[in-house]
């Protein structure tokens, strides 16, 4: 199913091949990948950086603040 | 270990941009809108400029580079991708040389080893070897994705929007960084080169591709005539921007000289540091490798 249009552009999924590689330019720290709001989420931090028409966009400028998690019990 | 203060936490100095003094976060937001500004006629603008000789460089750090499939770089501020469709060829065809030379040592194969391997290519052209171009801008990297999708390349190539002074990779990534014709558009020099020693596994190398110092006097003057005088001018006709190839011009002038340049890569922890000039140091190569 198309993905619905919430910005500019069209929601792409990042590829997904880069993933692995991507911590938060900050921490340095392991980032989830939250597929519904297409984002990359420093959890301990609280902020998330946005994936923009595919392209992980990892700048501190352009994360935005989200609610500060604790790590899930295994 | 602790992060890192935030930038906006350091100390503002002045800086250059081009023959402008600028604050430290001036610079970073014109570099910006310079490269947002020229990013659909970049490679245009290269081949006036350069009268296409910048394709033999790039060709040249390719050689030197000299990957071996299952190589996984990282090339920051690699905006419009030239260097990764060229490894991306470089590992191709070492691959498919690898698969033959395979062929033709088994001359007693059966039809179905023939078979697979063949697909065995077909799958892995690659062979695990793996590029992600990493720019500070968004436009020069949809540039960069639309030639790619034109010229059929999608396996092993991703792109990420990220700050070389403060990479979004983890530690000991990389087999091998490269930075072409980027790192002289960094505000902290210094910072960029201690996060490509971060993000490469020991071992590891560092490649930067950059202009340098012209070694020969009176092609110096020439080379400065043609810069001021003729590139503004082709940045008019060509782009309709000649204050951004003004821009570039200077920052060539501002950008430290050989010597100076391969200290400051030695600073940030890497060893057997040596450049190689091209077109009589119009250019430089500067490798260093993490050991």
């Amino acid at each position: 199913a198309p993905a619905p249009e919430t910005g500019p552009g069209a929601a792409r999924p990042p590829e997904p091949s880069v993933l692995p590689f991507l911590v938060c330019p900050l921490s340095k720290r392991p980032l989830r990948y939250e597929a519904a709001t297409q984002e990359l989420v420093n959890e301990e931090l609280g902020i998330a950086y946005p994936v923009v028409d595919g392209i992980p966009t990892m700048l501190p400028e352009a994360a935005r603040k989200v609610p500060a998690r604790p790590a899930e019990q295994h | 270990a602790l992060a890192r203060p935030a930038r906006g936490l350091a100390a503002h100095g002045e800086t250059h941009f081009g023959f402008q003094t600028v604050s430290e976060e001036e610079k970073g937001e014109k570099v910006y809108q310079v490269f947002e500004s020229v990013a659909r006629k970049y490679d245009v603008m290269n081949d006036s400029m350069s009268l296409g000789i910048h394709r033999v460089w790039k060709d040249v750090l390719l050689h030197k580079m000299n990957p071996s499939p299952g190589t996984l770089l990282l090339d920051v501020a690699g905006g419009t991708g030239d260097i990764a469709f060229r490894f991306i060829n470089y590992v191709r065809s070492v691959r498919e040389r690898q698969l033959r030379r395979k062929l033709k040592h088994h001359q007693n194969l059966s039809w179905q080893e023939i078979a697979d391997s063949y697909q065995e290519e077909a799958i892995k052209p690659l062979g695990d070897s793996q590029v992600v171009v990493c720019d500070i801008n968004t436009e020069m990297l949809k540039v960069g994705r639309q030639k790619a999708e034109h010229l059929g390349y999608s396996e092993g190539l991703s792109w990420v929007v990220g700050n070389a002074e403060e990479l979004p990779f983890g530690d000991e990534k990389f087999d091998v960084y490269t930075v072409a014709f980027g790192i002289r558009n960094v505000t902290h020099i210094d910072l960029a080169l201690q996060e490509a020693y971060r993000v490469l596994k020991p071992g590891g190398r560092f490649l930067c591709l950059e202009f340098s110092q012209v070694t020969n006097p009176v092609l110096s003057r020439l080379y400065d005539l043609y810069s001021f005088q003729i590139i503004p001018v082709l940045g008019e006709i060509i782009a309709g921007d000649w204050k951004s190839y003004q821009y570039l011009v200077e920052s060539i002038r501002r950008f430290p000289p050989q010597e100076e340049f391969k200290e400051m890569i030695e600073d940030a922890g890497f060893l057997k540091v040596d450049y190689q000039n091209l077109t009589s140091g119009i250019v430089a190569i500067h490798s260093g490798f993490k050991l």
